[in-house]
Order: structure tokens, then sequence, then C-alpha cells
């Protein structure tokens, strides 16, 4: 009997120990995001980083600093405008067509190939690495678990394995690899429920400094493209469909009509967003009468297309294949469509 | 273009000179213009068809003939009263084949950027591999007649599915831009969230 209690008494300890543990692994975890969220903002730092998927690497550069006011109050009244600090940031492709993307502050300007230069009026520019980890990681609470799972070493540094769990098995879950010392990213990984890499970036370079670099300097004496206004543009247009299923989380984001860039197609069209994951519905009248599903893979992101009744749906996003039908699948119409 | 180039044109081609002041600047004018040019050399061809002179095979790209041609001809140091006009051309011919000359290499530029375009398709082809293949039906949707020829068929019948797989790559591609474009597009309403709620607020007030 006594040996029986203590048994029962040795059991429910370690059980507490480890549910224990559990929480203390999801805290230390949280913790860790809000860290790299922090760094992110306020640290300044020069790094590369390699995108690698479909047996491609894509090299970027990634810069960013904070210039207090007071230091360079002289320099650039204007661009200071009332606020303590000026954020600058710039992310450049490397590889190919320039690809730049700058920021001070709250405007992001987009220098490529297709576009002549604007800017948006933004807080966060938009890379391959989801903006969210750069803000309110708390959002994602909802839809994904924290795990805090070990440590490694990478880019010669010791790292924290920060695993960002899906609660459900529609979307793809987040490996992240933070820097002990500075709480930087140092790999993040697209993995599936089933344990497959699907892409991944890892840090190749990373400085930290107390004063900003020369790119940065030059940055904030540069006047930055024309804001264009798209909360004009954005307001939600009145589409004849609607997507009756999504994962829990996703809330519409913006819904238009527009023509896609390269082939011309008038769209209608509404981003989703569940924090981490951002998923477009393209629907629009066909030529064709039936074409069966048809997807295809750009790492982690799912292009998926289809056509019923002279009527194309397409989905786009790092979305699992199944959770992607299954969306298409649940668009129905309230009335016939009209050919713009 | 004015009617009365045409005519001056006209009138050169036929020898016929209104002064030579003028001729000489429809001549300049010619060469500087490549329709001008052109028209010049429709307009001999149409002299050579009336008075049936054509060739056996007719080339209508000459400038180079006429440039090796000229490079053939001695160099006349003291020409002669009666061929001032003859020669004035001949000089100015040299001119004309540089523009055709240039022509000719953006031609070939533009043939290179086609082919790389090309090329950059094909690449992205690899980028993105569709782990599901096209259906590949026959092309009328049933069986083709023995008498058919079966080679020819099948050839067009790949150049389908070929053109079909292309087809669906230009889909993909560019859904997929469109999709990270729409993407960049949005981040404004984090920032932009306060004026947006405040125009709703605005609406529900009126």
């Amino acid at each position: 009997m006594k040996s029986f209690l203590l048994f029962v008494i040795t059991c429910s300890i370690s059980l507490l120990a480890s549910l224990s543990a559990n929480a203390a692994d999801a805290e230390q975890a949280k913790l860790s995001l809000e860290r790299l969220s922090e760094s992110l903002r306020q640290l300044n730092f020069n790094t590369s980083f390699v995108v690698v998927k479909n047996n491609q690497a894509e090299p970027y550069h990634w810069l960013h600093g904070i210039v207090d006011k007071a230091t360079k109050e002289s320099e650039s009244k204007e661009a200071i405008d009332g606020e303590a600090s000026v954020e600058l940031e710039i992310l450049a492709l490397l590889n190919g067509p320039r690809r730049d993307i700058l920021r001070i502050n709250n405007t992001v300007s987009y220098i490529e190939p297709e576009y002549a230069p604007y800017s948006i009026s933004s807080a966060q520019i938009s890379g391959p690495i989801p903006p969210v980890f750069g803000r309110d990681v708390s959002v994602l609470e909802n839809n994904y678990h924290f795990v805090s799972v070990g440590k490694n070493r990478v880019l010669g540094r010791a790292a924290q394995l920060i695993r960002i769990v899906p609660k459900d098995s529609h979307r793809f879950g987040y490996w992240l690899w933070l820097d002990q010392e500075s709480g930087l990213l140092l790999k993040l990984a697209a993995i599936t429920r089933a344990g497959k890499l699907l892409e991944q970036i890892q840090f190749t370079h990373l400085e930290i400094t107390d004063v900003i670099s020369e790119n940065l300097k030059q940055l904030q004496t540069t006047e930055l493209p024309k804001i264009i206004d798209i909360a004009a543009k954005q307001k939600n247009a009145d589409l004849a469909w609607q997507v009756n299923w999504l994962p829990d989380g996703f809330a519409p984001i913006k819904s238009d009509r527009h023509r896609i860039n390269i082939s011309k197609q008038a769209v209608e069209f509404i981003l989703f967003n569940d924090g981490l994951v951002d998923i477009s519905v393209y629907v629009n009248p066909s030529k064709d009468k039936q074409r069966a599903v048809e997807f295809a893979n750009d790492g982690a992101t799912l292009v998926l297309n289809q056509v019923i009744n002279s009527i194309e749906v397409s989905v786009v996003g790092k979305i699992p294949l199944e959770t992607a039908k299954k969306i298409a699948s649940s668009v129905s119409f309230n009335r016939k469509l009209v050919t713009p | 273009m004015s009617e009365s180039k045409f005519e001056t044109i006209s009138s050169l081609v036929d020898n016929y000179r209104a002064s030579d002041q003028r001729s000489q600047q429809a001549i300049d004018e010619m060469l500087k213009d490549e329709h001008l040019s052109e028209t010049w050399q429709s307009y001999h061809l149409i002299g050579d068809v009336i008075r049936d002179e054509i060739p056996q095979a007719l080339q209508l790209d000459l400038s180079t003939q006429i440039a090796s041609a000229i490079e053939l001809e001695p160099t006349v140091l003291a020409p002669n009263a009666m061929s001032t006009m003859s020669s004035a051309i001949k000089a100015k011919v040299i001119q004309f084949v540089k523009p055709v000359g240039q022509l000719a290499i953006a031609a070939s530029a533009a043939g290179l950027m086609i082919l790389g375009v090309q090329q950059n398709t094909v690449d992205n082809n690899e980028i993105i591999t569709p782990t599901q293949v096209v259906q590949t039906k026959p092309l009328g949707g049933f069986a083709n007649p023995v008498s058919f020829n079966y080679q020819q068929n099948s050839k067009s019948q790949q150049q389908a599915v070929l053109e079909q797989r292309i087809e669906q790559q230009r889909r993909f591609q560019a859904l997929l831009s469109d999709h990270q474009q729409q993407i960049k597009l949005s981040a404004v309403q984090d920032t932009d969230k306060k004026s947006i709620d405040e125009e709703v607020e605005l609406d529900k007030a009126n």
C-alpha cells in the first residue's frame, strides 16, 4: 500500500514536471520569438542569406538600421518628421535583374524590372522572410503552437531551434534557428506535417554594429519614389462569388478586380491571411469548358488551377495541396460571372 | 509623309530632276528616312517590272550588293558634270548602307532577345515542375481512322501537348508573380488600418 502510494506520487510528480516543462518550452519559445521581433526592429544588422528551393539558391543582402533623431537631426529633418527615430531597411536580390526593396520608416519602395519604381505606405517589407517575425508574433498563437526544441550550431553560432507547429493539418510548419547572442534569425525552414523540407532560408553572414552601414546612410538621404495610393483601390469589391471554406484563422485582407500583369487576364481576386501565410484566390471566365485540377510547386508555394463550367478558379499560397483543393472546390457563385 | 516627297522620289527614279537643290534635298531626306528609302527601292522595282527588266532571282534587299559593287568601283576623283547626279547618289548610298547595317545588328539583337526569352521560359519550366501531367486526350476527342497518317498525327499531338504544357506554365508563372505582387500591395493595410477604420466610421456616420 505504501509503495503504491509512493508510486502514485512519483507518477503525478513526473507528470506535473513534464507538463510544466512543456509549458515552459512553449513560454521559452514565445520569449525567443518576441526577442527576434525586437531584434529585427531595433538592431543595426548587415546580413546575407540564401533562399534554397527547387534545387536553386537565391542570394539576398539585407540591411537594417535605426538612426536616433538626436544624432541625425541636422542631416535629415524632413525624413524624421516628428518620430523619435528613423528605421532604415534594404533588401536586395543579388542574382539576375535588380530587385531591391528600400524602406524608410513607413515608406517602402520596390525597384523591380517589371514596373517603374514605386513606393507604398507600409511598415514592413514583403520579402522571403514572413514580416510577422518582425512584428507581434502573438497573432500566430491561435493557429500555431510554439515549441522550443533544442540547441544547434548555425552560421558558426549557438542557435536555439524554435518550431512553429500548425494546430491543424491545413498549413505548413516553420522551424527557426535563432542566434542566442543577438536573438536574430540564422535559418528558417518550411516543413510539411510529415517532416518534409519544402524550402529554407540559410543566413550566410551576420554582422551587428553600433552604427548603421554606409548603404543605409545613403538610403537616408535618398528620395524614394512617389507613394502610390493603394488604399483607394483596395476598397473591397463586391464579387459574384465567395470562398466557403478556409482553414481557421484565415481572414480576407482585400478583394478586387484587376488584370494579371503577365497574362493580362482580368480576374476577380481575394487575398486571405492567417498572420503568417497568404492565400490568393482568383476567379475568371475561361475559354475552356472544363479543365482538371492542375498544380505546381515553387518551394512551399503551391499554384493550383482548375476550370469547371467555363469558370477558372486558381489558388496560390504556401499551403498543402489538399488545403488548396478544398478551398478551390468551396468557391460558390451568387450570380453569373460577368465577362470583363 | 507628304505626298510631294513621294512625287519627288518618283521623278528622281524617272531621271527627271525638278531643280538640283530640291532633288539634293529629297535625296538627303530619303537617306535619313527609312520609309522614303524603301519607297525609292520599290519605285525602282515597279519601274523594272513595268519595263520587264526584273532579274531571274528577285532580290529585294539590294543594299549589300550595292555596297560591294561600290567597293569594286574605282574612286572617281574628278567626276564630270554629266554624272554628278549618279555619283551623289552612290556616295550617299554608303551612308545609306550604314543604317541598314545597324538595323541588321539591331535585328540580330532582337533575335537574341527573343531567344533569351524562350530560354527563360524553358528555365521557368524547370523551376516550376508540375507534379501532375497534363491530360493527353486525342486531339479531336475520338480515335483517328486507321488510314490517317499516324506519325504525323502523333507529331501534331505531341505539338499540341507541348503547347498545352507551355500554356500551363505561363498560367502558373503569371499567377505566382501576381500573388507575390498582391502581397506587396496588401502590406499597406497594417499601417493604414487606422485611416481605413476612420473611413468606415465616417461611412457609418453618414
